[in-house]
Formats: structure tokens, sequence, C-alpha cells
């Protein structure tokens, strides 16, 4: 299956992955090695298509995380041969490569070294410069990750991935105002991205639950990420990750409801009220009902489902009826 | 109607093995001398200078923030607007601060501006001189002669186009001169040249795939354009924004639509 | 439903080829009698009034026309949805399965959830902790 190689490979599950690494020496051996420019060749050879350079880049990032570094070579070998190895992406490539075949700490210094070598040369070299602040993260200097990635964000603010990166960061030290910031950002870049909204009101949940900032503010934050999980679930109908959500904050406003604040009332943000929530409980508990049902009945058109997401909401839904029955 | 007998000019065969087909060699032969002649002159895209896409950057993050303001909760985009517009107003993002206010520099004299121009006059006299060359030497030796015959009927109004250089006014329109057949192969090549070099720019698009998706926007930035002033301007457009927002009244927008669905 | 819609363009096709034929044989039917009613020195007007199509065969052709394009238009994969909302919809509910054309395969340009790159965020992958997680996998495989 090739369609699935014209994308990135980062959010597959191990068992694909392994599955598109075991094709890579088939793929390997049928496609053209390096297309040539020259007339009298490209005459006899099959045509160049941009596809051909994806599936070569998704294949190596699938066999690098399988451990099948030969194919991995080889795909890498015919990326030089075709861009050149001072091309900016084929320079995050082999550093990757680097990184991934580095059997100890020292090594991972000397291709950090690299790095930092060549952005004195070029410091606008943006693979790189998102390549460093992973290995970064990697090794564990959160905060040195941080200041490179702000550095990349001061001169490039236009980027979304590395908005979306400084927000994980964030998130994984527990800076939940500073995650959401980001994201904001990711969202003033992609106005439509639901899945981006439905991040937002989990962050905004999860800092409420994690009891940081006082009784006022959880008012106000819940009814954002309400507010978020609704626009979610606006942009893109039956989206699981929306209606789950938008049924823990309903749940939470409910049964717990926060002390209105002035705040939140002037900002907006208040948490609508007794029937309004009433009603989009109901709602997502029927739709949850519904998704779920028609996922593990095996119907048509329903199966594009995380089969984990499904377990999840499943339990949810038995949680709470069997509190409402109780 | 009565038919007019058809013409017939007794040609020499001779005429194809010297002036058809060595004018159809010489023109396939120049056009691929012309792509690997621009390929080898073009310039790599020069490298942006880090202060210079940090003001473009910067300024896109500005009309992004203007034109998706909706996004954001009312006190993030208060925290926003106000931070962007001193940092717009202040001059913070621009390449040189200690230009600001100065008329724009000349574009002659501006080296960037200079590069682009010499990289359009480059690609025009691969263009021209081969095509002058070419034109020279098919009048010098082939002027006058009468090729090859169209095997259709065609009518008075082609005669000007094939058979430029024969001032012969009674001719049939279907023989054809020697410079037309040149002006013939100089248009009608394009798929030949497609199928010998691949599809002409192929090469160039890739590289530019594989430089990532850095969006351009040249005429924002052209040279002569103020940055200073652009900053500005965005950061009144900025300052007069009436807020509201998507999250308002959301879930009053998803019960009732919901329900009419 | 491809082989109703098949078989209507093979018939539209086959009288559009009739229409035409039946219009050519016409013609030249019409020049053969024209060129010997004149031998007879008969007078031309005759032959100027009859030499229009008949009415039939303007009529054969234009169902023909309507006919064809009804069958290719029936023969088209179904439409995708305009909708913002639909569309996200359709990639989270169904996954590939959405993006089937007719012949069975995924779409070229099929891509999923197009901002799901800003969750995995292939430019800061760390190959490492990928690696660690696949090892750890395959033991409990």
């Amino acid at each position: 299956m090739t369609s699935s190689l014209l994308r990135p490979p980062g959010h597959l599950s191990p068992a694909t992955a392994l599955q598109l690494s075991q094709q890579a020496p088939i793929i390997i051996k049928n496609s053209p090695g390096a297309v040539t420019a020259s007339a009298l060749s490209s005459l006899f050879s099959a045509p160049e298509t941009p596809e051909l350079w994806t599936i070569y880049e998704n294949l190596l990032l699938s066999c690098l995380r399988t451990g099948d570094e030969e194919s991995a070579h080889l795909c890498l070998g015919r990326l030089v041969n075709r861009f050149g190895d001072d091309n900016e992406r084929v320079m995050a490539l082999i550093g990757l490569m680097k990184e991934a075949d580095a059997k100890d700490d020292a090594t991972l210094e000397v291709v950090l070294k690299e790095y930092e070598a060549l952005l004195q040369e070029n410091p606008t070299n943006i693979p790189i410069v998102k390549r460093r602040v992973a290995l970064l993260r990697s090794i564990g200097r959160i905060s040195d990750a941080v200041t490179a990635l702000t550095g990349l964000l001061d001169f490039s603010p236009t980027d979304s991935e590395a908005w979306s990166e400084l927000s994980d960061i964030y998130f994984s030290q527990g800076l939940y105002s500073q995650a959401i910031f980001a994201l904001e950002e990711v969202l003033v870049l992609q106005p439509n991205a639901w899945n981006i909204y439905a991040r937002i009101g989990e962050l905004l949940l999860m800092s409420v639950k994690s009891g940081s900032g006082d009784q006022n503010d959880s008012a106000k934050q819940l009814g954002e990420a309400l507010k978020r999980f609704c626009r979610s679930i606006e942009l893109c109908d039956d989206y699981l990750r929306g209606y789950y959500g938008l049924k823990l904050t309903t749940t939470q406003l409910l049964n717990d409801p926060p002390k209105p604040s002035k705040q939140a009332e002037s900002d907006g943000l208040a948490p609508p009220n007794l029937s309004t929530l009433q009603k989009l409980d109901g709602l997502a508990t029927e739709k949850l009902g519904e998704i779920t049902r028609r996922f593990t009945a095996g119907e048509k058109g329903w199966q594009g489902y995380e089969e984990a997401e499904i377990v999840a909401a499943k339990e949810l839904l038995e949680k709470s009826s069997s509190t409402t029955v109780r | 109607m009565a038919q007019l007998p058809p013409q017939t000019i007794q040609r020499d065969p001779q005429l194809f093995y010297w002036i058809l087909f060595p004018i159809t060699v010489v023109m396939v032969l120049t056009g691929i001398l012309r792509h690997y002649a621009t390929v080898l002159m073009a310039s790599p895209p020069k490298k942006v200078e880090q202060p210079a896409l940090k003001e473009q950057r910067s300024l896109m993050h500005g009309v992004a923030v203007r034109s998706n303001f909706h996004v954001l909760t009312a006190p993030s985009f208060k925290a926003r607007r106000e931070f962007l517009t001193t940092a717009f107003e202040s001059g913070a993002y621009l390449k040189d601060p200690e230009r600001r206010g100065q008329p724009p520099a000349n574009p002659m004299t501006d080296p960037g501006a200079m590069d682009g121009m010499m990289g359009m006059m480059k690609n025009n006299m691969a263009m021209m001189v081969p095509n002058t060359l070419i034109m020279s030497w098919i009048n010098t030796f082939f002027s006058g002669f009468v090729i090859l015959k169209l095997p259709f009927p065609i009518t008075i109004k082609f005669k000007s186009m094939l058979q430029a250089g024969v001032a012969t006014k009674e001719m049939d329109p279907r023989w054809m001169s020697s410079i037309s057949w040149y002006f013939l192969c100089y248009f009608g090549l394009q798929f030949v040249f497609n199928f010998l070099l691949g599809s002409d720019n192929a090469a160039s698009q890739m590289a530019q795939q594989m430089q990532g998706m850095a969006p351009q926007a040249p005429n924002m930035f052209g040279p002569g354009v103020d940055a200073d002033k652009q900053f500005q301007a965005e950061a009144e457009n900025l300052a007069v924004i009436k807020h509201y927002s998507v999250l308002d009244d959301v879930e009053q927008r998803l019960l009732e639509g919901i329900k009419t669905r | 439903m491809t082989w109703f819609s098949k078989s209507t363009t093979t018939f539209g096709f086959l009288l559009l080829a009739h229409a035409c034929y039946s219009a050519y044989e016409h013609s030249a039917l019409q020049s053969h009698r024209a060129a010997s009613l004149s031998s007879l020195s008969a007078t031309t007007q005759q032959a100027a009034a009859s030499s229009s199509l008949p009415l039939d065969i303007s009529l054969e052709t234009i169902v023909a026309t309507v006919i064809i394009t009804l069958g290719l238009v029936l023969n088209t994969t179904k439409l995708r949805p305009i909708q913002w909302r639909v569309w996200a919809g359709q990639i989270e509910r169904a996954g590939e399965e959405g993006a089937r054309n007719s012949s069975g395969e995924v779409d070229k340009d099929f891509v999923g959830n197009p901002f799901k790159l800003l969750e995995s965020r292939p430019g800061f992958v760390d190959i490492r902790k990928q690696r660690k997680e696949f090892a750890e996998w395959v033991k409990q495989q």
C-alpha cells in the first residue's frame, strides 16, 4: 500500500511501521535508483515524480524506527544522490540517521556539535534547527531545547509545527498556560485545525484537574474548554475526541459546578446555564454511543477510528451510566 | 465551380537532405543546448539572511493574527494585539533598525535586486542569441527556397505565414518556404523537448519542493518597499479590529445545528 | 450501476454513429440526384429545396447526444463533500475507506487529516525514543 507511504509515518502503529519497513527492500528494488538529468537515458527510464522522493523519505523514517539500517542507508543514499548533501532537508535526514546510529551519549554530543557547526554557518537552516531541538529534548536538556525553539520562533513565527512542538514541551513540564498560548498561535496560523481545538480543550481540562490556578480560574477554564470542544465538533462531524472531551467537561461542570466568576463573565467564557449543559451532555452521550455502536458493529464507513479511543469512550459511557443509576 | 488544376512544382529531392533536415536537426540541438545552458547559468536561490527572514515572517505573522483573530478568546487576543502593535510601531522586527525613516534604497544600487535582474537578463539572452543566429543563418543560406508541400488544402490566409520570404503571388498556399519551416519548428518543438528532456521544469520544481514549503511572498517584500511603513500599517490594522470570537455561543450553534441536521 | 451507465453510453454512441451515417448517405444521394437532374436539364429549385437535412436525422443526433451525456454523467464517481465539517467528519469516521474511488483504490492525493502533522511533527521526530518503543513492542509480541 504505497498511499500510506506518502504520509509521514510518525503516528503509525508499530505493526504498520513494521509492515512498511518490511516492504522496503522490494520498493527500493523496484523504483529507479537515480533519475538522471541526461537526455538519452531519460528516454528509457520512468519519469521522475515528486511522490518517489516522499516515499523514500517516509520509508527512511519507518526503517530507522524498526531498525532496518540497511534499507535506511539505501534510501538516504538515493536522496543524497538526487538532491546533494547540502540540501537542508537532506542534511536533517543525515543528522537523523546519525542520531539513530548513536550508541552512547558521547556520540550524541558529537552529533549535537555538528548541528551547532552547521547552524554557525547558516543560522536559517530550519530543518537543522528543528533536529537540534529534538535532540536536546531527547537527551533531557529541556530548557536548552526551549531556548533553541523560542529562538527559531523569534525569527520564524509562522511555523505552526514549531509552535505545536513548543506547546508539547511546555505541557510535558506542566506549564499549562504557556502550552495553551503556543497552541493558540497554531490556531492563528491554521484556523480550521479541529484536532488543535480539541487539544486546547484537553489541556484546559487537565490544568483544572491538576488544580493549578484558583477557583475563579476554573470556571473560566472549564467554560473555555467546553467551547473549544464544541468548536472542534462544529468543524468535524462525529469527531470522537471532541465528543469525548465534551462529555468529560459537562460531567465535571454538572457534578462539581465551579463558583461563577465575574472575570469569566466579562471575557465571555462563562459556562452555559444548566439546561444547555444537560442538553450538551445528552448530545455527547448519544453521539458517543452511536459511534461506539457503529464501530463495533463493523458498519462500513465508520472504521476510521482508533481502537483505543473507542475502548476509552466505552469505558467513559459505562462509568457515567453507572453513576446515574446510583 | 471550376476546379483549378493542382499546381505542380518540380522539386529537387536533394532539398530535403540539405535544407529541411538540417534546419530541423539544428533547431532540436539548439533547444537542448539552451536547456543545459539555462541549467548551468541558473544561480542557486539566494540565502535569506536571518534578520530579513525575521522581518518577512513577523509581518506575515501579524497578517495571520489580524485575519484569524476570531479563533482567540478576548483576553488572549488583547494581549497579542498589545504586544504586536508595540513591537511593530517600535520597529523591533526591522531588518536594520537604524535605517528607519529613511527613504527606501534605490533598487538599481541594491545588490539583491541586481541579482534578480541579472538572472532575467541571462535567461533572455539564452533565448535571443541562438534565435538571432539561426534566423540569420537561414536567411543567408536558404532564403527563397520552397521546401515542402502540405498534404492538405489550406486557405489563402495562411500564405503570409507559410511563404515568408517567397514573393510569389499566384502560388498555392500549400507550398512552404524554409523560413516558415523554421518558425514552425520554433513554435512546435516544445513537445519534442518535453519528451527529450523530461517535462521541462521538472528538475527545478522538485528542488524547490525539497527546500521545504517556505512560503514566499515576493511581491510584498520586493526591493524598494519600505518595511517600516508596512509594519506601521499592520499595527494600525490590528488596532482597529473589533474583536469577536468563534467561541461565542458555539454551544448554541452546535445544539441547533445537530437538531436541524 | 456502472454496467447501466456504460450500456447507456454505448447505445448513445451507436445512435450518433447511425445519425452520422444517415446524414452522409443523404448528402451523397442528394448530390447524385442533383447531378442526374441537371443532366436532364430540369429546374434546380427542387434540388435546393430538398437539400436540407430531414427532420428525423437531426432529431436522432440530438437524442443521441443527450443519451451520451446522460450515460457519462451517470458514470461519474460519487461527489466529494464540499462542506468543511462533512469532509472532516468523513476523514475521521471512515479513514481511508472514504477516499476510495470507483475502482476501489485509495486516492493518490488522500492525506487523511491534514492537521495530524501538527501533532506528529515529523520535523521534530525523536527517533531514539521511537526505536526504543518499537523494540519494546517487538518484545511484547
